[in-house]
């Protein structure tokens, strides 16, 4: 019961410590909700392209384009062959362009498409082994797999993520600072107040912990607003992509619901122990018990 | 109930305190007396420790200081009652905030905060000004909520570090009165003053220090006043 008690006090001198720090709030507020935003973007993003990019990797199919004048019967056998390969389906040039006319209302011009062959391969790990021995063939124009896609997806990923930590950080840095001197004025302010309950015997615990309350309140009202514009975002996008992008589209879409929640709860949590934090450095920084 | 065994304090090589020994029994009252820079404030201050002496031991109801942990000295500091000379009070709190905010901050339950607090304002004749700020009364009455806040969790020790600094002499002496009346319920009371009239009407122990040494400790004493001292 005494510690409920010592806990609602806590929680009034922490709203009271909000109440007095006025516009400055805010200020904390969206400059946190930025940095929050930009991270969120930026995982979200990351965490969909890691999705697409291991749904892709794992397909286990190469296409290898034929040059114009081999029989696709002949070099599918040849392949067949190979270790690892476990069937060969040929897609003739004719049906491929009847399919796309049909689909894409293409005008009536000459057969641009070459013979395709849809490899299947056994391990994700002979792909690569089996794209290169297909490229070698004399007939084989050329190859695509999706690993191929997927590793420079991969690599676009790999920056963007590293891109969005740097800013990220930078952006913490900023909001560090702005709850540091936040919390500074309000020390200031309760200077004589902290005097005389540190002299009265009140613990460290009881005088510092409104202020470190306080900033992550800072935080979570940060992480909710950031939620909030990529709930939005991602409300808008995603029947966008779906119309827009066909057959990435539901990949996409799908790997988005996996991780909203999770990201959700990684800003929050983020954004409450920034937010925290920068009060508890403060506090310690200027608070001399 | 306070123990000083050889305590130097010194602050950048200038002596504050030299070789201070000193004993108050539990029940005692007794007055520091001295002149200004004799070292009665930084005595005080070893006592809640402020500050830890350079060397020597500082003992609190067998307590010894100089082994406290700093995240230990509140729990120091609610077994002792602290009056200032200025007050310390909070100027936008009421009276009864004024007073109550320590123990709300120790978890005390609302009733017993209610019935602790009226109780204390009884005791320094303040029970028709708990509403009251700060602002709205005189200094002996602002000192009075000081020594009412200090008791009201109920202190073995009480220090008053110049109590009566910022008062008349008719203010300071009820003020020190209420402080022996304090005392005669068994609190132990050091009052660290340079304020010659109330020593002297009170005829307590006296303990005078000069230049940080203790020159003269006397039962039912007097002092002389800063001429005496120097």
């Amino acid at each position: 019961m005494r510690q409920s008690r010592i806990i609602k006090a806590v929680i009034i001198e922490t709203w009271l410590g909000l109440k007095q720090s006025g516009w400055s709030n805010w200020l904390v507020i969206s400059i946190l909700a930025i940095a929050l935003t930009i991270f969120g973007g930026i995982l979200q993003l990351t965490i969909s392209l890691q999705n697409l990019v291991s749904s892709w990797g794992s397909q286990l199919e190469v296409s290898a384009y034929l040059k114009d004048g081999y029989e696709p019967r002949t070099v599918a056998i040849e392949i067949r062959q190979m270790p690892a390969v476990q069937s060969v389906e040929i897609v003739p040039k004719e049906s491929a362009w009847q399919e796309m006319q049909k689909s894409l209302h293409v005008a009536a011009i000459e057969n641009p498409l070459p013979n395709t062959l849809h490899i299947k391969v056994l391990a994700s790990n002979k792909v690569e082994d089996i794209a290169s021995r297909v490229k070698l063939l004399s007939s084989v124009e050329n190859v695509r797999f999706p690993l191929q896609a997927a590793r420079r997806l991969n690599q676009v990923r790999q920056f963007l993520q590293i891109a969005g930590l740097v800013l990220t950080a930078a952006l913490t840095m900023a909001t560090l600072t702005v709850i540091g001197n936040t919390i500074h004025l309000v020390i200031e302010a309760r200077q004589r107040e902290i005097e005389i309950l540190s002299l009265m015997g009140v613990s460290p615990f009881y005088i510092k912990s409104p202020l470190i309350l306080q900033g992550a309140a800072y935080g979570a009202v940060s992480s909710l607003l950031a939620i909030a514009f990529l709930w939005s975002v991602h409300i808008y996008l995603d029947p966008y992509i779906s119309e827009q992008l066909l057959g990435i589209a539901p990949l996409i879409a799908s790997s988005l619901k996996v991780s909203l929640f999770n990201t959700f709860a990684v800003l929050m949590l983020l954004g409450m122990a920034v937010g925290a934090s920068g009060s508890w450095w403060t506090s310690g920084k200027y608070i001399k018990l | 109930m306070i123990r000083l065994q050889n305590v130097h304090k010194n602050y950048g090589g200038r002596p504050a305190l030299i070789n201070v020994n000193l004993h108050v029994a539990p029940g005692d009252f007794a007055f520091l007396v001295g002149p200004s820079g004799a070292g009665k404030s930084t005595l005080m201050r070893l006592l809640y420790r402020e500050e830890i002496p350079t060397s020597g031991t500082v003992f609190i109801g067998g307590l010894n200081l100089n082994r406290l942990p700093a995240n230990q000295v509140h729990l120091l500091r609610r077994r002792l009652g602290i009056v200032f000379q200025d007050y310390k009070l909070l100027p936008r709190q009421t009276v009864f905030a004024n007073i109550a905010y320590v123990l709300q901050a120790l978890g005390v339950h609302e009733r017993d905060i209610k019935r602790r607090v009226s109780s204390a304002l009884c005791v320094v004749n303040l029970e028709d000004k708990e509403e009251a700020y700060p602002d709205e009364l005189s200094g002996g009455e602002q000192q009075r909520v000081g020594i009412a806040r200090a008791i009201v969790n109920g202190p073995p020790v009480l220090l008053a570090d110049e109590p009566t600094g910022n008062l008349d002499p008719a203010t300071s002496l009820e003020i020190v009165q209420l402080l022996s009346r304090i005392n005669e319920r068994g609190t132990t009371v050091l009052i660290s003053t340079h304020d010659q009239i109330i020593v002297n009407a009170l005829r307590k122990r006296v303990i005078s220090l000069r230049h940080g040494e203790i020159i003269s400790d006397v039962e039912s004493g007097v002092y002389e006043g800063e001429a005496a001292s120097v």
